[in-house]
């Protein structure tokens, strides 16, 4: 894959990635999720990845976020220390780097048991390395932003619904913006209007120099967010361009 | 020859031969002259069957045959009395065997035997003070087994001592502790002052006599050297008292700075020759009143309030616990290539065994190899998991870390100790002791291995702030009661005995305790295991609550997939005594390599 602007050096490099899983509990079977992928995210730069079901989009910032761990290939993170390989990171150096560089919003929340919206954005915003102080009035602010309302903010998410969910995982990506960010799905919970408040979050990212990282499938929010996007078929992206032909293609 | 005869002569002989041969004699002196080497530290010796009861005098009076001469002049008192039917007994029997003279006046005496009491008399250095002692360790009231007492001893670990002192000021509201009170004698052995009044007790330190305590029964001989350091075992802000009544005065003499005990309506001397003396003006009363232990008169003006704490009241600055040296290393605690055989063979047992093999019993040894080649590393701040099925070498692990069991190969390392460079496995019980004090805690599945049910809440956290230095019962009742209201015990249990909380309870003031000197690395076996789920849960958040505001390194070692994904940052997966699989804890979850791990993931996915 070509960069476009080769004066600056990309927030990720994705090189060559492949991820395969064995099924050892059913009969050993392989199956194949990425099957080769190059990619390159700049900061300010919001990359949508579209394709059909197992496709392996999810995968792909999976791995990246190194929740899944590729088989091979590479992920190149810029970091202000210089680059740093996150496929063979070790664990501990990786976690540390997660906390403070890479914001992951899943398609649903995984909040740790029996903890409140506001005990979950703060902890984002600590790892972030805000002041205890700050990341609480960072938090606040993130959970005002996304209209969730104050009275949820110590009940444990497990209770809240799943438009609610959606909203404060948001909220703990967005919180004290990471260097790279990476979507999965979203605003696919939420109602209009929620869904705009978010929409509009997440298109300010880019202006404050966040490189995104997403997955959509509905392609209004992509073609509004993504300045350029992939298409993810098999394990392979096919097709590139600006959000708006990758969004016909998906069509 | 007649019967009378024969008789005649075997009583001349076991007079000539004295209650005691030179030979028995000799080993007295031995242990004698050991024990005034090493003051306070219980010599054992030969004791031999006396002509008394056990427990009526046939250690003191072993060490009397063995240091008394013909030209010593003989003394013997029974609860400051010379005219006592024992003392009688023992008076003639020794001046019978051994034909020296016997006296009651004090002053005269070169070696006196007593019971319960010490002269009134000043004792000056040609003196010796026999003493009986019924119960000669003083530990026996806090710890049962003799083994463990003489670790205790050994290691100077009095905490179980201060835990009782502890203890008795929160019952009562001062120490009831009153005859054979603990003394830290030349600060090194605490030693039982066989049963004197606490009153006798200041007496003995830096005293110009030599001291001999003899226990017949349990064959110990211990001994406090003139001029030594005594001093009686006391809280730094509640002040050792001796027996007092306000206004007691002897009936007989008209005493009030002896030590006087009940009689009839009034009080009498507990000295018989002294209260003779003073009624004859034969004493020097300034000498004795400067002798005698007014200075620790009971004073209500220095008693503890009872009661719960306030955690409100700040806790005065205490110099930090010792902060680990700055480090180049970027892990805390290092365990390397760890393995533990039960069974013959060593290293030797181990080929043939493993998840490969599907088992842990050695082919060629029968060794059960529990665990092997068990390597990880953990950093300030961060929580590693150890998962896997009952029987899968975890906990063993665990216990070789700490210590609880031998390690038959490895290295276990901690940054704090020599930048790393020792081997954790090569300490003396000694250092695993401090190590385990102030740098790493554990908190185990059964509350009974972690605490001691029969005492407080209050006191199993004292028993670790007073092995670590904590002298001052103030500051140990609101550093205790902060630690159990942060682990949420409410404080109105603070002083009822473990045994009687709940399993969840047990667990947080278990953990409490770990916490109560800072360690910087904590270790969790099973934590919340025994416990059904909604307790489980609330000792689950409470533990992440205090990793997340603590920069503590923890290893937690658990079956369940719920406590190690709460609870941890990276996981080692273990399968018949190996790691066989390793990551970040996320990463095993949703993308688990090994059979074993994916079997276990889709078990914990209900």
């Amino acid at each position: 894959m070509h960069d476009s602007d080769a004066a600056v050096s990309p927030v990720a490099r994705i090189r060559r990635l492949r991820k395969t899983f064995t099924l050892h509990t059913i009969d050993g079977r392989t199956v194949h999720s990425l099957r080769g992928v190059d990619l390159d995210v700049a900061a300010g730069e919001h990359v949508a990845i579209a394709g059909p079901s197992g496709a392996g989009k999810s995968s792909l910032l999976r791995c990246v976020y190194r929740t899944y761990l590729p088989d091979s290939g590479s992920v190149l993170l810029q970091t202000e220390s210089g680059p740093v390989e996150l496929t063979t990171l070790p664990d501990r150096a990786l976690a540390r780097l997660r906390g403070r560089e890479i914001g992951y919003v899943a398609q649903f929340l995984n909040a740790p048991p029996r903890t409140g919206p506001l005990a979950v954005v703060t902890a984002a915003a600590l790892r972030r390395g805000l002041s205890a102080a700050r990341a609480r009035e960072a938090a606040e602010t993130a959970l005002r932003r996304l209209n969730v309302d104050a009275a949820l903010w110590d009940v444990d998410c497990a209770v809240l619904s799943g438009g609610e969910r959606q909203r404060i995982n948001i909220a703990a990506g967005t919180v004290a913006p990471p260097r790279l960010l990476l979507l999965d799905e979203p605003v696919s919970a939420l109602d209009p209007a929620n869904r705009e408040r978010a929409m509009e979050l997440i298109a300010n990212l880019t202006t404050q120099g966040v490189a995104v990282l997403s997955v959509f499938h509905d392609m209004a929010a992509l073609r509004r967010l993504a300045t350029r996007a992939v298409f993810l078929s098999e394990g392979r992206i096919v097709a590139e361009g600006p959000a708006e032909k990758i969004a016909e293609v998906a069509a | 020859m007649s019967v009378r005869e024969l008789l005649a002569e075997a009583d001349s002989a076991e007079e000539s031969a004295g209650l005691l041969d030179e030979g028995a004699k000799r080993e007295v002196r031995r242990a004698v002259l050991v024990a005034v080497c090493v003051p306070g530290y219980q010599v054992p010796f030969g004791s031999r069957e006396m002509p008394v009861a056990r427990g009526w005098g046939s250690g003191g009076l072993q060490i009397t045959l063995g240091v008394i001469g013909p030209d010593d002049v003989l003394k013997v008192i029974d609860q400051g009395d010379d005219a006592g039917v024992n003392a009688t007994n023992l008076r003639r029997l020794v001046t019978g065997t051994e034909h020296c003279v016997s006296t009651t006046d004090t002053r005269e005496a070169t070696v006196i035997q007593t019971r319960h009491r010490i002269p009134e008399e000043a004792l000056g250095p040609d003196q010796i003070l026999v003493y009986q002692v019924p119960v000669p360790e003083p530990l026996r009231g806090v710890e049962k087994s003799v083994v463990e007492c003489a670790r205790m001893h050994a290691q100077a670990d009095y905490s179980a001592i201060w835990v009782s002192l502890y203890e008795d000021l929160v019952r009562n509201g001062v120490i009831t502790h009153s005859t054979g009170y603990p003394v830290l004698v030349d600060g090194r052995y605490v030693m039982a002052t066989s049963p004197v009044p606490r009153w006798d007790v200041p007496r003995l330190n830096q005293c110009d006599h030599l001291n001999l305590y003899g226990a017949g029964r349990e064959k110990r001989i211990y001994a406090i050297p003139p001029h030594t350091d005594v001093r009686p075992l006391a809280f730094s802000d509640v002040p050792f008292e001796v027996e007092h009544v306000p206004g007691a005065v002897c009936g007989y003499c008209g005493s009030t700075d002896t030590f006087l005990v009940e009689a009839g309506e009034g009080y009498v001397c507990s000295d018989s020759d002294w209260c003779t003396r003073t009624s004859t003006g034969d004493v020097d009363g300034a000498a004795h009143r400067d002798r005698a232990p007014l200075a620790w008169l009971p004073d209500p003006a220095h008693r503890v309030p009872r009661g719960p704490v306030l955690v409100t009241e700040p806790e005065p600055e205490r110099a930090a616990a010792a902060k680990p040296e700055p480090s180049e290393l970027d892990w805390i605690l290092r365990v390397d290539g760890l393995g533990k055989v039960y069974g013959r063979g060593g290293a030797r047992a181990v080929e043939g065994t493993g998840p490969a093999a599907g088992t842990a019993i050695s082919p060629s040894t029968g060794a059960v190899v529990a665990a092997w080649d068990v390597s990880f590393d953990v950093a300030p701040g961060e929580a590693l998991g150890l998962i896997g099925e009952s029987g899968s070498g975890k906990s063993t692990v665990l216990r070789c870390v700490i210590g609880d069991e031998l390690a038959t190969a490895g290295t276990v390392r901690m940054a704090t100790l020599d930048a790393g460079d020792t081997d954790l496995l090569a300490l003396d019980s000694t250092a695993w002791r401090r190590l385990r004090l102030d740098t790493m805690a554990v908190v185990y599945q059964d509350p009974a291995a972690g605490l001691d049910l029969r005492i407080s809440a209050g006191g199993n956290i004292a028993e670790r702030l007073t092995a670590a230095g904590w002298r001052d019962y103030r500051a140990i009742r609101r550093r205790a009661a902060r630690l159990l209201d942060r682990v949420e015990v409410p404080l109105s249990r603070m002083d009822d005995p473990v045994g009687t909380f709940s399993g969840g309870m047990c667990q947080r003031v278990q953990i409490a305790k770990a916490l109560a000197t800072e360690p910087p690395v904590l270790l969790l076996d099973e934590p919340t295991s025994g416990l059904d789920a909604s307790v489980a849960a609330g000792v689950l958040d409470l533990l992440r609550g205090l990793l997340a505001e603590r920069n503590i390194a923890a290893v937690v070692v658990s079956h369940d997939f719920s406590v190690i994904e709460t609870l941890s940052d990276r996981t080692l997966v273990m399968q018949t005594g190996r790691v066989v699989e390793r990551g970040l804890t996320d990463q095993l979850f949703h993308d688990p390599h090994h059979p074993y791990t994916q079997r276990l993931v889709a078990a914990a996915r209900r």
